[in-house]
């Protein structure tokens, strides 16, 4: 039963494998019901949100249905906060596995930004054919630009998680800081209201900010009645591989750090 | 045949870079079982660790044609969060095995830890663990050229100990040791050549007594 000779990708294939067994494990608990929370948790934030502004009477914004427009900017904003501390802790989570020489420190980035990735396109398309069977129009208008929107959020999620992997290695409460900054995003990133909500001349307050560009775009795909004032895909790119260009470097120069 | 061009290992301290290893030029021979001889601190583990792979030279390279196994011991190898049949599935399957059930079956029989290896490896007493280690490498029969050992048999009973030395023996023909231990006894009964660690520097010696010898002039304080 030798193992044969195998090719730098097939080890790495089959060690990212080992991995997802693992993290799939600790990630959704031993008892499964992580996959219910990775649900329950944004559709009650959203249902949360979406009765507070029923009370105050407003069932539409910009004629979409209230839930359907936080939905769309909740899930985002979630995958984006989510897998960066996953990514961050990722490396620190998994050391004694670095023992055996097939393990090398991106096989658990790969892998985390895999599991949520896959899990934040499960749960989007659950929630999304609920409100359909609910009798909501959840069609995005534009699928790709979507997908577009999302990707550019992974490829910067990705790499301010590099950066914060190997910010941990020289100081420890980098994650605590990084939880501290993410906490007020969630208010000002664009995702109970839209720009057009927003008066004209305090955008500028707003338009530095890559999620608030995001969650615009991503909104302006996915609705036919809306059409984004602010968001610029140019400028969402460029902070984009900015970003992930800045983490793999870090992450390159920092591999041996990684490492006992 | 091990190589090590140049090799330098250090760690970043407080009071600035601390040598374990510096400029380190040597050939080792696989065709026979080497101890590796030094007091606490010296720099053993990290050698062991450097030579299968699990942490790297601060500079330079060691490199080898030969098969070497990953470093067992107690530390790292198994990971604490995990059950032992969860981390034999995980390096079996890092390995290509699609099946890893025949394995872990090998490997429990070889642990003898029953019930145990369910539960996550950081509730074992290093005893467990060792057997687990053990047992993970002997079960994979990987036809390793070299096997290292970083202190395994002095945690082991002596039910363990039989069995463990039971299964070397049966393949010392193709599977050389390089091996840590504090025990000279158990050295000089598993190898014939040493490498002691002195001045940052690696010095081989063909003969396990000479370096046994060497090793007490320069380190065995005696009053």
């Amino acid at each position: 039963m030798r193992a044969q000779k195998r090719t730098s990708f097939q080890i790495m294939t089959s060690t990212v494998h080992a991995l997802l067994m693992r993290e799939i494990k600790t990630r959704f608990g031993a008892n499964r019901l992580g996959y219910f929370w990775a649900i329950a948790e944004p559709v009650a934030q959203a249902s949360v949100m979406a009765l507070i502004f029923t009370l105050l009477g407003r069932s539409s914004i910009s004629d979409i249905p209230i839930a359907l427009f936080l939905f769309t900017g909740i899930l985002p904003f979630k995958f984006f906060s989510k897998l960066i501390p996953q990514v961050g802790a990722a490396v620190s989570a998994n050391k004694a596995l670095f023992t055996y020489r097939q393990v090398t420190a991106i096989d658990p980035i790969i892998t985390r930004a895999l599991i949520e990735t896959v899990t934040f396109i499960i749960v989007y398309v659950i929630i999304l054919s609920t409100m359909a069977w609910l009798g909501f129009e959840v069609l995005p208008d534009d699928l790709l630009a979507l997908l577009a929107a999302c990707f550019l959020l992974l490829t910067m999620a990705l790499g301010i998680g590099l950066l914060l992997c190997c910010a941990v290695t020289y100081w420890p409460d980098a994650g605590k800081l990084f939880a501290m900054i993410m906490s007020p995003m969630f208010f000002i990133s664009g995702i109970l209201y839209c720009a057009t909500m927003i008066p004209e001349q305090y955008w500028y307050l707003f338009s530095w900010n890559p999620i608030f560009h995001l969650i615009e775009l991503s909104r302006d795909a996915f609705f036919v009645s809306y059409t984004t004032p602010i968001g610029d895909w140019y400028f969402a790119s460029s902070i984009a591989l900015t970003s992930i260009a800045l983490g793999l470097m870090a992450f390159r120069i920092n591999r041996h750090r990684f490492i006992n | 045949m091990i190589h090590f061009d140049n090799v330098s290992k250090y760690y970043a301290t407080k009071q600035g870079r601390h040598y374990v290893l510096k400029n380190v030029n040597l050939t080792l021979p696989t065709d026979r079982n080497i101890a590796v001889l030094g007091p606490n601190g010296v720099g053993k583990s990290t050698l062991i660790r450097m030579l299968g792979g699990a942490d790297f030279p601060s500079k330079g390279k060691i490199h080898s044609p030969e098969k070497i196994s990953w470093p067992l011991g107690l530390q790292g190898g198994l990971q604490g969060s995990m059950s032992a049949r969860e981390n034999v599935r995980f390096v079996a399957r890092i390995h290509g095995y699609k099946n890893t059930k025949p394995i872990e079956k090998l490997v429990e029989d070889f642990a003898e830890i029953g019930k145990f290896f369910n539960e996550p490896v950081k509730n074992y007493s290093s005893g467990m663990k060792a057997r687990v280690a053990f047992g993970l490498t002997m079960a994979f029969d990987f036809d390793f050229d070299v096997l290292l050992i970083d202190e395994l048999g002095a945690v082991g009973d002596a039910n363990f100990r039989r069995k463990s030395e039971a299964l070397l023996k049966e393949k010392f023909e193709k599977t050389k040791l390089i091996m840590v231990s504090h025990s000279l006894g158990e050295l000089r009964k598993n190898c014939q050549a040493g490498l002691i660690i002195i001045n940052q520097n690696l010095k081989y010696h063909a003969d396990i007594e000479s370096a046994i010898k060497e090793y007490n002039e320069y380190y065995v304080k005696t009053k």
